[in-house]
């Protein structure tokens, strides 16, 4: 889908850099994963115009997990306080794990394949449209949930 | 103008029914015009449409086909203006809310690819259990018709007969052999032995270790719904170009509002609409309107005149009468082992036999299944839900989606003259009438879920080990729609002979689910495309004598 001339200024370009560079620290903080850049700006932009102050929020989140010296979410998370801070924590994992930032039928979609809730399971289940094997190539042995793909 | 658009046979829709009939009348060397009120697309486009849905609406099929203003559908869940087009009413109007799709290539689109035969004994339900109808021909005289119909979409099923349904000898074996089930269905497989249930590998429409026809092997997108990424499962983007290379005329966006009789009650024309609300006419030797059980009586209940104040090939009154579909009644759970659906196509197996038994004089069987979809957006969702966050929450969205299951129910249902389209007052973009349906399932199905169906599937929940279990307590839409231009050899009490001809009419054929008598429990669209066959027999015979 082409996106219109004014979607995709908002998207790709409006957005300060720094914003989009503290985007992307706070999400690699809060989810030990292989994150795109790209996606990150256009969800950081996107986020940004939905809560202007997304970028306090994101400060502070980085602050608590400097105090912490953290390096993996686990590390900090429950010292996040519950409310605001949390709740915009809670929207950075959840927009890259469903790929979204809003919960509406006409939502733009940043990422489908690479949205990460599908990684979990991307050993054994077809992301829809995709194809893990080939021509009959699947079989009935179902292999361990504890056999954490990496991702 | 009149001229620009004439053929031999004019086809009205352009679906599974459409065009199987159509390429049959132009190997038979017939011209062939075919009508579509919605647009033509590519399959990329429904492709990418489908990427772009957010995951918590990606499982409403419609999604991805938005209706044109000229062609509206239903798109199921969406709050979008279009979802008042079908106008339900009666105690079981949301059990009638059908998915279908009003695009160039119809509900092949969307359609799962499963292709059950009905059962003999479907077709004699009033002889052998007092109820429903029976139909006016026997399944020995369908045989050959669902054959040649396997062969034209590419089926692949089973060679054993013992895992074939109905278990009869069969005149030819499947074109291909059947698809290999994954952890999910062979689970369910299972479980259902340990009650003493068979569960059956699908004939499918879906290509099976080999190409097929131009189309590639299944290699398990599951994706077969919305739509097929690869065309392995027979559908429009395949079908309609082969139409199109053998000399026959496709027009999209372009609505038939009415259909013309003369004063010896031979159709005359069609009329349609375009999108820019300019009407244009269309002429033929012959016209099949195949636009599924609600558009296709829709259209003749539009097209009335003063012979037909009722409406086209309407003198028994039962146009848009005993519409069927399949009730479903679908379960949801998690099991404490891993199910892993989503390996394979969407759907590849179905317990069958519970359609079949004496109790069929009390209550309605049904099929049961397991939904073998991916459930990994399921099981993201469900997980982020909980505020889970690092391991922890991979590990969630791993556990959900292995573990999560949906069993669903369809039910047969009876024919049953109240249950019934007509045309509403409600107006849709081009002043055309939309369609009012009146739908209750009945206490033939009611008693079936209750004392039969329901027992069945908890007994099946527990046998998986679910730990968590939610069954719904509405019928809800199967998309097979039936009955609403009913066959019969009496053309006081029914629409269409035993070729899908119009009793009221020569040249004007109706063949598709609209024509079916019973449906019994499994998914209708290889009886349509069988009866689709034996219409064009009739058909390019009828032409052929001049």
């Amino acid at each position: 889908m082409l996106l219109s001339p004014e979607i995709s200024a908002q998207t790709l370009g409006a957005v300060a850099p720094e914003v989009s560079s503290n985007f992307m620290d706070v999400s690699s903080l809060l989810i030990d994963h292989h994150l795109d850049p790209e996606v990150g700006a256009r969800m950081a932009a996107a986020m940004l115009r939905i809560n202007p102050e997304i970028a306090q929020d994101i400060g502070a989140i980085i602050d608590i997990a400097k105090k912490k010296n953290a390096r993996i979410v686990e590390d900090f998370f429950a010292d996040i306080p519950e409310g605001r801070l949390k709740d915009t924590a809670l929207a950075i994992i959840s927009a890259w794990y469903t790929g979204v930032v809003e919960n509406s039928a006409n939502a733009e979609v940043f990422a489908f394949e690479t949205a990460l809730m599908y990684q979990p399971t991307h050993d054994v289940m077809t992301i829809p449209t995709y194809a893990i094997s080939g021509p009959n190539g699947w079989n009935a042995e179902a292999p361990a949930l504890g056999d954490m793909p990496t991702f | 103008m009149a001229n620009d658009y004439s053929a031999d046979v004019i086809v009205v829709g352009t679906g599974v029914v459409g065009c199987l009939v159509a390429e049959q009348a132009l190997d038979a060397g017939l011209s062939v015009l075919m009508l579509e009120a919605g647009p033509r697309v590519e399959r990329w486009q429904i492709v990418e449409n489908y990427r772009n849905v957010p995951p918590r609406f990606k499982q409403n099929w419609n999604a991805p086909y938005p209706a044109k203003p000229w062609a509206p559908h239903i798109e199921s869940e969406l709050a979008d203006a279009t979802t008042d087009y079908l106008q339900l009413e009666g105690p079981n109007g949301r059990a009638y809310r059908q998915g279908y799709v009003r695009y160039a290539g119809g509900a092949t689109w969307h359609w799962a690819g499963i292709c059950w035969r009905l059962h003999p004994d479907d077709m004699r339900m009033k002889s052998l259990y007092g109820v429903g109808r029976d139909w006016a021909f026997d399944y020995n005289t369908l045989e050959p018709y669902y054959t040649r119909a396997e062969y034209a979409l590419g089926v692949c099923g089973p060679s054993e007969v013992e895992l074939q349904w109905p278990p009869l000898p069969r005149s030819k074996p499947f074109p291909m052999g059947r698809i290999p089930f994954g952890q999910g269905e062979q689970r369910f497989t299972e479980a259902a032995a340990r009650v003493g249930i068979t569960n059956l590998p699908a004939p499918q429409a879906r290509n099976s270790g080999v190409s097929y026809d131009g189309r590639p092997p299944c290699c398990g997108n599951n994706n077969c719904f919305p739509v097929c990424p690869i065309s392995a499962k027979y559908d429009a983007a395949s079908a309609l170009p082969r139409i199109e290379s053998k000399g026959g005329r496709i027009l999209a966006n372009a609505v038939v509002y009415r259909v013309e009789t003369d004063a010896k009650q031979n159709i005359q024309a069609v009329h349609f609409f375009n999108p820019n609300k300019e009407t244009q006419r269309v002429v033929g030797r012959l016209f099949v309107i195949a636009c599924n059980a609600i558009e296709t009586p829709k259209l003749l209940l539009m097209s009335k005149d003063e012979r037909n104040p009722n409406g086209v090939a309407n003198h028994s009154d039962q146009v848009g009468r005993n519409l069927m579909d399949q009730p479903k009644i679908s379960a949801q759970m998690v099991l404490a082992e891993p199910m892993w659906t989503g390996v394979g196509p969407v759907q590849g197996s179905s317990i069958m036999m519970t359609g079949q038994g004496a109790f069929r004089s009390e209550h309605a069987g049904a099929m049961l299944r397991c939904e073998n979809a991916a459930l990994s957006a399921v099981g993201g969702l469900a997980a982020l839900s909980k505020g889970l966050v690092g391991k922890a929450l991979d590990a969630e969205i791993r556990r959900l989606s292995a573990c999560t299951a949906r069993l669903t129910i369809e039910h047969e249902i009876l024919a049953d003259p109240n249950n019934r389209l007509t045309l509403s007052d409600k107006k849709d973009w081009l002043g055309l009438s939309k369609p009012n349906i009146y739908y209750d399932v009945g206490d033939y199905v009611r008693r079936g879920h209750q004392e039969y169906t329901l027992p069945l599937l908890k007994k099946l929940i527990a046998e998986l080990g679910a730990v968590e279990s939610s069954i719904a307590t509405t019928f809800t839409n199967s998309d097979h729609m039936m009955g609403s231009c009913i066959m019969g050899t009496d053309p006081t009490d029914s629409v269409v002979d035993v070729d899908c001809r119009a009793h009221d009419h020569p040249n004007l054929f109706l063949p598709g689910g609209a024509a079916m008598t019973t449906g019994g429990c499994g998914n209708s669209t290889i009886t349509m495309a069988a009866l689709a066959m034996k219409a064009s027999d009739a058909i390019v015979d009828q032409l052929k004598r001049g």
